[in-house]
């Protein structure tokens, strides 16, 4: 018995693209550089950071190193009331290293 | 992801350190909000890993990778990458036979793994008599991807799932249900895509129920009515083909979850003592409505006896820890509750009064934070307290519904915060009646033997 043929319209959405934009100049270098820790709440997050701070202090004695947490899953710090906080902390630090801890 | 990019719009550079298995979806949420060159560092650190000695690895693995994330000069796609085309598939996206079709549309991803119904012009154009907007009418943007969700792919993927027209308005309300979902943690964009594998749970209300056979009773949750197993898998397939949440890159659940092939309940109205979900949230009797969870579990279990402190204290000692909850009840069941006095907010109340749970519980599953959400104001409990697991008794939803038996249904899990956007009024087509008429024996007749 012969096959029927479909012809089938598509599932997926049309979408508009969102505007790329580029990322910033990094640092030359982190010695002397202030660095900042930035994490969420998952457990592995805080210790990652931990590590992290020690293993570059280890090799760049001179940098310096300030934390910021992000203590609210899944809401960006920006939409928060804490953000002027977030945009104080982050003006004192030259370049950030992130743990999500997924 | 959205944070690191604040980072970088505030001018910092930045390296996000993930786990190999979020690379994906790290690259997805960054480029979801323009920045698809963020520096992404993968790295073996266990997700919510405890153990020093793998984190110390992982961290000692990446450590070079880091130290160039910040340092080694931006590429030229890095400092300006090629804009994005324009999402336009093709309307007419393919051409053969059922089988062909079917493994066209599954090794695309648009599929739950199971056979479709082929989205034919005809089959497409019957959906659409299920309402009276156009097929262009645009509802919104369904995260993550911000797809278009107009009526026509919304009644493409229908016709995939198997649905009756008569299910449109109910997909219609569904997917604005989607589309309004609380923003931050308690809502979809969480629960849709998170680790834990939270199912999206769909309860019908009001006359609609009884027009498209939606089923409150025998077996309810299982398989065998069109209305409940389409409803739910339509909406999987359109957070999947609208929404664009891809399993392992946005949909980034662990285990995963059954629930997400459909998870559909009619209420039983007729057969209840209580005022129906949707009256307590202020709808009027004759609405017809569907609201929205995110369970990640679903347990049964007896009463200890068919009175009202035999129906509590078994489900107190059965609830499982959540968020949010829905609480089944047969009718006989409510009823028995009902005769002792309590009304659906009586039970609330005792049950979130009576699940107490010690404090070193909370603390261990690390969920404690600063301070638990079930800890009495005053001082911070000690760890051999207890403490309620439920804080607020408006977490939890009652309902009636199930066949003839004893089990008491859970399903817990997400859900929106109380008073935040779950649930929606279904609008009708003007011909509603004719199509109802034309649909209603759609309803599957056993075989005796």
């Amino acid at each position: 018995m012969a096959d029927n043929i479909y012809e089938v319209l598509g599932p997926w959405a049309e979408a508009d693209p969102v505007p790329s934009r580029g990322i910033n100049t990094r640092v030359t270098a982190l010695a002397g550089k202030k660095i900042g820790l930035y994490r969420n709440g998952k457990r592995a997050a805080e210790p990652t950071l931990k590590v992290v701070e020690d293993r570059l202090k280890k090799r760049y004695p001179t940098a310096t190193f300030t934390s910021f947490f992000n203590m609210r899953a899944n809401e960006a710090i920006v939409e928060q009331d804490v953000k002027g906080q977030f945009e104080d902390w982050l003006k004192g630090v030259d370049a950030v290293i992130a743990a999500y801890g997924d | 992801m959205y944070d690191a990019v604040s980072i970088e719009d505030r001018k910092k550079p930045i390296a996000v350190l993930v786990n190999k298995g979020f690379a994906n979806d790290a690259e997805s949420a960054s480029r979801g909000k323009g920045m698809p060159v963020l520096r992404v560092i993968p790295t073996s650190v266990p997700c919510e890993g405890s153990i020093m000695e793998d984190i110390e690895d992982g961290v000692d693995g990446a450590l070079d990778a880091i130290i160039a994330a910040l340092t080694k000069p931006l590429t030229a796609e890095e400092k300006s990458p090629k804009p994005k085309e324009a999402e336009k598939p093709a309307r007419i996206i393919f051409k053969g036979s059922l089988e062909e079709v079917n493994r066209f549309f599954y090794q695309r991803g648009w599929t739950d793994g199971l056979p479709i119904i082929p989205p034919t012009e005809e089959a497409v154009a019957e959906m659409l008599t299920g309402i009276d907007l156009p097929p262009d009418h645009l509802l919104g943007k369904l995260q993550s991807r911000l797809g278009k969700a107009t009526i026509e792919k919304i009644a493409i993927n229908a016709v995939m799932a198997g649905a009756l027209p008569t299910y449109l308005p109910v997909l219609i309300a569904g997917t604005i249900d989607l589309l309004e979902s609380e923003p931050g943690f308690m809502g979809y964009t969480t629960f849709g895509f998170s680790t834990g594998s939270w199912a999206p749970f769909w309860i019908i209300n009001g006359p609609i129920r009884n027009q498209i056979n939606a089923n409150n009773s025998s077996g309810a949750f299982s398989p065998g009515n069109i209305a409940n197993a389409a409803i739910g898998r339509a909406m999987g397939l359109i957070i999947k083909n609208i929404g664009g949440v891809r399993k392992g890159i946005e949909d980034m659940g662990v285990m995963g979850n059954p629930m997400k092939y459909s998870m559909v309940i009619a209420e039983n109205e007729e057969d209840s003592p209580w005022e129906p979900l949707h009256v307590e949230h202020g709808f009027k009797k004759e609405d017809s409505t569907i609201s929205l969870a995110f369970p990640q579990t679903y347990l049964q279990h007896w009463p200890y006896s068919a009175d009202a402190q035999g129906i509590l204290r078994s489900v107190v000692d059965n609830i499982p820890r959540g968020m949010r909850y829905t609480l089944v009840f047969t009718p006989p069941h409510a009823k028995n509750l009902a005769r002792e006095g309590f009304t659906k907010e009586k039970v609330k109340k005792y049950i979130a009064d009576n699940k107490l749970v010690p404090m070193s519980r909370v603390m261990a599953a690390g969920m404690g934070g600063p301070r638990p959400p079930g800890a009495p104001p005053g001082p911070m409990p000690k760890e051999g307290d207890k403490i309620p697991l439920i804080r607020d008794p408006g977490l939890i939803r009652v309902i009636v519904g199930g066949g003839p038996g004893a089990f008491i249904a859970h399903i817990v899990g997400g859900g929106a915060t109380p008073g935040r956007k779950e649930i929606q009024k279904i609008e009708l087509p003007k011909n509603w009646d004719k199509l109802v008429a034309k649909y209603k024996n759609v309803v599957p007749t056993h075989a005796k033997y």
